[in-house]
């Protein structure tokens, strides 16, 4: 209601903005002042009305998301299309008139652009190449069927004298009429069949035909509309040459020119280093070129803008940088679903204007039958021909969807307007079948074709998460097809395929392609590197959101509350992978298959440092600072692992975390920290990384202003851990030196002594009785008891003088005691403390070794059981007294 | 269709063996002895021959495949010297389209053999399991055929698909179980097929 009071909006102000403006003049006032206040509408008009009119469709669609049950029922196109006849309904009743129609050229040159585009850009090219056989099949031969099977059936049906004889055609006229009706219409197929999921073999054919035949309408409906216009007495044998002729040209033409940009706008984006802001504007620029050129041409349009994306997506998204991608991704589908609601909106709009058409049943009804009919033979028939050269046939089901998934839509409606009234007499009649043709398919068939892929049980698509894994037997696959063609002899696709991966490799990437990007842009590098994106995207998620939910954060110190969000996320983080490194334990090695598991065990903790972050300000407008692509990588990958290892520990192998012991060594930080703020703030520190570049923090000088605690933390943060391998003997030395030295007063659990672990691998032990479940649920949750913490966390440890298999169960929930205990706690720590580094007690060491033999052990020592089973897995050094923290893997038992 | 040619004694033997039409046995014939120079026999060095092959990243462990004793049928590890016509059609019925008369239990047979096929590739060591160490071994040297990425992207790479496996699997993969679970993603059935191999229909359209 508000919606359409707002479009309408329009019209009475429009009249209303006259009077302001005029009153001055007309009174003839020589001299009008300053005026405080001006009504300016003519001016804004236009732009204000199209700005408008997205609104009330983006309104409209957030409306109609509202409510699942609709939108899971009805397709969005359905909606749209019935409230554009709604509001056409209420202009026509307001206005007297007709306003805001479709219009061709509008539609032509602002809003199928963007749509195409997208498709284009963001098809799947793999799968559009491996079913390109098909696709054209459809799309050309499917088309050229469609029209004059449709045409001829319906001047038949006119000479058979049910339509009426008003109708004035001839068959010509008919024949225009069915290029225009016959193309099925990528927007309509887009926005039906994005919700439907069918299989994405099905889903490539339908809209890659829907696509690719655009260039086949074009080339019918321009050559009937002149033929129709010379008069068919006048048309000579070579014009139908010509209008074969003009297909080839019309379809390659418009393809060589897509391509031709496609390849310009990889060129143009490899030099973009210095001005990223700009990357995303020239993919929409040249491809937005393409098309016009195409248009200008008088080539089919859309092939060109399909071509444009699809050939230099893979360039342009290996040079442009990450933030690049994400813009042009999202402004594209912004930019898409924009127009698409708009066109859906003003169709049903336009419907309403019964100026422009007239009714007749007959030839209303035999349309809708005939393409309906005739689809399904056509679909059926070309199936049949390609499933004799298919190698995975498309079955009985697929062609009922394919069938019935014909959809008519906006530029069907688009090219009937466009038809000259005095050449084509019977335009109304056709306008209005195109109408009802349009809006049953979109309504009647788009609603039914979702029950209809239920009940037929066809194939949805599966979602998975794509994995590293399925890239790299994807190109196993590859390989392993191209040389079983070439032993073989046969040079068939995937020969084809392999010949211009290869060219492509040699010559058009290194052309096309960013020398950096080059080097690194592989497509499993690729499909690795968002992989690892995610992971830590999300890991972040999780952490942040964990630590909001906690208070714990300080009001006084807006900046440092960001820095404790992050360092709790690592303490996480580190909590969570704590529990894989034991490795010390390992030096029974009793078969080499254990051996050959010690080795990955190795390799698995490995990578886990922790990840550090730079702070980075930009104040510059024009220049987006890049980060240093391959360190950003390597930390993402190591979070990565760190992740996947923490749930396949838990998960699979019931093993719990160590929650307890990177958290004193991290309030030994803290601390340390603190003592330290002046003398180490603003420099970086000397950090044990493996590259230790990475680690200097670039600390712009807004952020030294600030707090230098928060700076401190900062940095602190950055700061890694390194992994020592040692010998057994040695760290087991260490440890009772550091034990000596002094137990730190903070709450600390000590690591249990693992029973199994001595004896057998970590992942192993699962089944020790010591072993406890803790899921990855239970890891997320800890912050938020945070508060409560010391007491209780002391309180619980005491009851806990029972041994250790009963004490895990309730030990699992404590993790979260201490370490919250710990957060507010940092500061009162003396800051002269020694010992920054925290060293186990003497104990430790040697309950790792013989804590499965005795049973009971001294009462402290139980305080300081670990809440998990086999934890000694890390060492501090005592060594350490500099800033930087020493993890000390025993890999005694190392190969 | 084929059976306008007079298929020999040899041929339809061969053809109840493997299920191949008789043309596509006289073509593969025909191919083989221009592999094998006219000699019964194929041995590795003949593969050497084939120019198409030598840019294939992975080709050794291709051709090894051709010449396993699992995939052969013929024991239960090692590596043939030497194979003949009939081998080579074995190996190559591991590549042929499921076809729409299957039923659902010969698709799921078909798939189980081109698994089985793959595995036997990942499997190098020949010991019915694959262990995340040979399996991190198998994908490192994938990708070291891959000239645009480089030693150390490799490793990590590597290591990542180990990490993707290691969340799915208890530290090794058997064929049936484990090894299924990392090939979700793929259509093997529809995929793992050579275009040629479908001879029928080449046959029926002429």
């Amino acid at each position: 209601m508000l919606r359409a009071a707002l479009s309408l909006l329009a019209l009475p102000l429009a009249g209303a903005a006259e009077q302001p403006t005029q009153k001055p003049e007309s009174l003839g006032e020589p001299l009008p002042g300053l005026e405080l206040f001006r009504w300016q509408w003519h001016e804004v008009e236009a732009p204000y009305l199209v700005a408008l009119w997205i609104l009330v469709a983006s309104l409209a669609k957030i409306v109609f998301h509202l409510s699942r049950k609709v939108t899971s029922l009805v397709p969005e196109s359905c909606l749209l299309i019935l409230l554009g006849l709604v509001l056409g309904g209420i202009v026509l009743a307001v206005a007297k008139k007709a306003e805001y129609q479709l219009e061709p050229g509008t539609f032509f040159l602002f809003l199928l652009p963007p749509i195409v585009l997208d498709s284009g850009y963001f098809m799947p090219s793999r799968l559009f190449f491996d079913n390109l056989g098909a696709i054209l099949t459809y799309a050309v031969v499917g088309t050229l069927w469609n029209a004059f099977t449709t045409g001829a059936a319906l001047w038949g049906l006119q000479q058979a004298g049910l339509v009426a004889p008003r109708v004035q055609a001839g068959l010509l006229d008919f024949l225009l009429f069915g290029s225009l009706i016959s193309a099925v219409d990528p927007v309509a197929v887009l926005a039906v069949f994005e919700e439907v999921h069918v299989n994405e073999t099905l889903f490539i054919i339908v809209f890659g035909e829907s696509l690719l035949n655009d260039a086949v309408t074009v080339v019918l409906y321009k050559v009937c509309n002149s033929f129709v216009e010379m008069g068919s007495a006048n048309v000579q044998a070579t014009d139908y040459l010509k209008g074969v002729a003009s297909l080839f040209v019309v379809s390659l033409g418009g393809a060589a020119v897509g391509l031709v940009f496609a390849f310009l706008l990889a060129l143009t984006t490899r030099f973009t280093k210095r001005v990223r802001i700009i990357e995303p504007l020239l993919v929409f620029l040249l491809a937005y070129a393409a098309y016009l050129t195409a248009e200008m041409a008088s080539l089919s349009a859309i092939l060109a803008v399909t071509m444009c994306g699809l050939g230099c997506k893979k360039y342009v998204e290996a040079n442009i940088s990450h933030k690049s991608r994400t813009t042009v991704k999202y402004t594209m589908k912004t930019l898409a679903s924009c127009a698409e609601t708009v066109i859906f909106m003003l169709l049903g709009i336009s419907a309403v204007d019964s100026s422009k058409w007239a009714w007749d049943s007959g030839l209303v009804l035999g349309t809708l039958i005939f393409i309906l009919f005739f689809r399904a033979l056509g679909v059926v028939l070309q199936t049949w021909v390609l499933n004799q050269f298919r190698l995975v046939p498309l079955d009985k089901i697929d062609q009922v969807v394919m069938s019935y998934g014909g959809l008519r839509g906006a530029v069907a409606f688009a090219l009937v307007i466009l038809l000259d009234r005095t050449k084509v007499p019977a335009k109304d009649y056709f306008v209005a079948t195109t109408i009802v043709v349009v809006f049953f398919t979109v309504i009647v068939q788009g609603l039914t074709i979702k029950p209809l892929v239920k009940w037929l049980k066809v194939k949805r698509s599966e979602h998975h998460k794509p994995t590293l894994n399925q890239e790299l037997h994807e190109h196993t696959f590859d390989h392993i097809l191209a040389a079983v063609e070439d032993v073989v002899g046969h040079h068939g696709y995937h020969y084809w395929r392999d010949r211009w991966e290869q060219f492509d490799k040699k010559y058009l990437s290194q052309l096309l392609m960013r020398r950096s990007a080059y080097r690194i842009r592989d497509q499993i590098w690729d499909v690795y590197y968002r992989l690892n994106i995610r992971d830590a995207i999300s890991f972040v998620d999780q952490g942040g959101h964990v630590l909001s939910s906690t208070g714990l954060t300080l009001p006084s110190m807006p900046s440092r509350n960001s820095m404790a969000e992050t360092s709790v996320t690592n303490l996480l983080r580190e909590s969570g992978s704590g529990a894989c490194l034991d490795l010390q334990v390992i030096d029974t090695v009793r078969s080499g298959r254990d051996r050959e598991d010690a080795v990955m065990h190795h390799l698995l903790c490995g990578g886990l440092y922790k990840p550090r972050r730079r702070y980075k300000a930009s104040c510059s407008r024009h220049f987006i600072s890049e980060d240093a692509q391959e360190r950003q990588d390597k930390e993402v990958f190591q979070q990565n692992m760190k992740r996947r290892l923490e749930s396949f520990k838990s998960t699979k192998h019931n093993i719990c975390f160590t929650k307890s012991k990177p958290r004193p060594r991290k309030t030994g930080r803290r601390k340390d920290g603190v003592a330290n703020a002046e003398a180490t703030n603003g420099k970086p520190r000397d950090l044990g990384f493996q590259d230790t570049a990475a680690v200097i923090l670039t600390v712009e000088s807004e952020e030294e202003e600030e707090d230098s605690d928060s700076s401190e933390t900062e940095k602190e943060d950055d700061e890694g851990i390194i992994f020592v391998a040692r010998a057994t003997s040695e760290v087991l030395q260490e440890g009772k030196v550091s034990g000596s030295l002094e137990v730190c007063p903070s709450p600390r659990i000590i690591p249990p002594s693992p029973t199994c672990a001595e004896k057998e691998l970590p992942w192993k032990s699962g089944q020790g009785d010591l072993a406890v479940y803790v899921s990855s649920e239970t890891t997320k949750i800890v912050p938020v008891d945070m508060q409560t913490g010391w007491n209780q966390s002391m309180s619980s440890l005491e009851s806990l003088a029972s041994p250790p298999c009963n004490q895990a169960p309730t030990l699992t929930c404590l993790p979260p005691h201490p370490r919250g205990a710990e957060e507010p706690q940092a500061p009162l720590y003396p800051p002269s403390d020694p010992h920054p580094s925290f060293a186990f007690p003497p104990s430790l060491a040697k309950a790792g070794r013989s804590h499965s033999e005795s049973s009971a052990d001294l009462p402290q020592q139980q305080e300081l059981q670990p809440l998990m089973g086999h934890k000694d897995h890390t060492h501090l050094s005592p060594g350490t007294a500099n800033s930087h923290w020493c993890i000390q893997f025993n890999r005694g038992s190392r190969l | 269709m084929g059976t306008a040619h007079a298929a020999s004694e040899e041929v339809r033997e061969l053809q109840g063996k493997t299920d191949f039409s008789s043309d596509q046995i006289e073509h593969l014939h025909w191919r083989f002895k221009q592999l094998s120079g006219d000699q019964p026999i194929i041995r590795k060095e003949n593969f050497n021959n084939v120019p198409d092959l030598e840019l294939n990243p992975i080709r050794s462990k291709i051709f090894r495949a051709f010449f396993d004793n699992r995939n052969l049928r013929k024991g239960p590890s090692g590596l043939a010297d030497e194979i003949n016509f009939e081998d080579f059609l074995t190996i190559m019925s591991y590549f042929r389209p499921i076809d729409t008369t299957m039923g659902e239990e010969q698709v799921e047979l078909s798939r189980k053999e081109k698994l089985r096929f793959l595995f036997h590739m990942y499997n190098s060591d020949s010991d019915g399991r694959i262990t995340l160490g040979e399996y991190q071994n198998v994908v490192e040297e994938l990708l070291s055929g891959n000239p645009h990425i480089e030693k150390e992207s490799a490793r990590s790479i590597a290591d990542g698909a180990t990490m993707e496996v290691a969340s799915v699997c208890m530290g090794q993969m058997e064929p049936d179980q484990d090894f299924l679970k990392i090939w979700q993603g793929i259509n093997i059935e529809t995929k793992m097929n050579v275009r040629f191999l479908n001879m029928e229909t080449m046959a029926l359209c002429h």
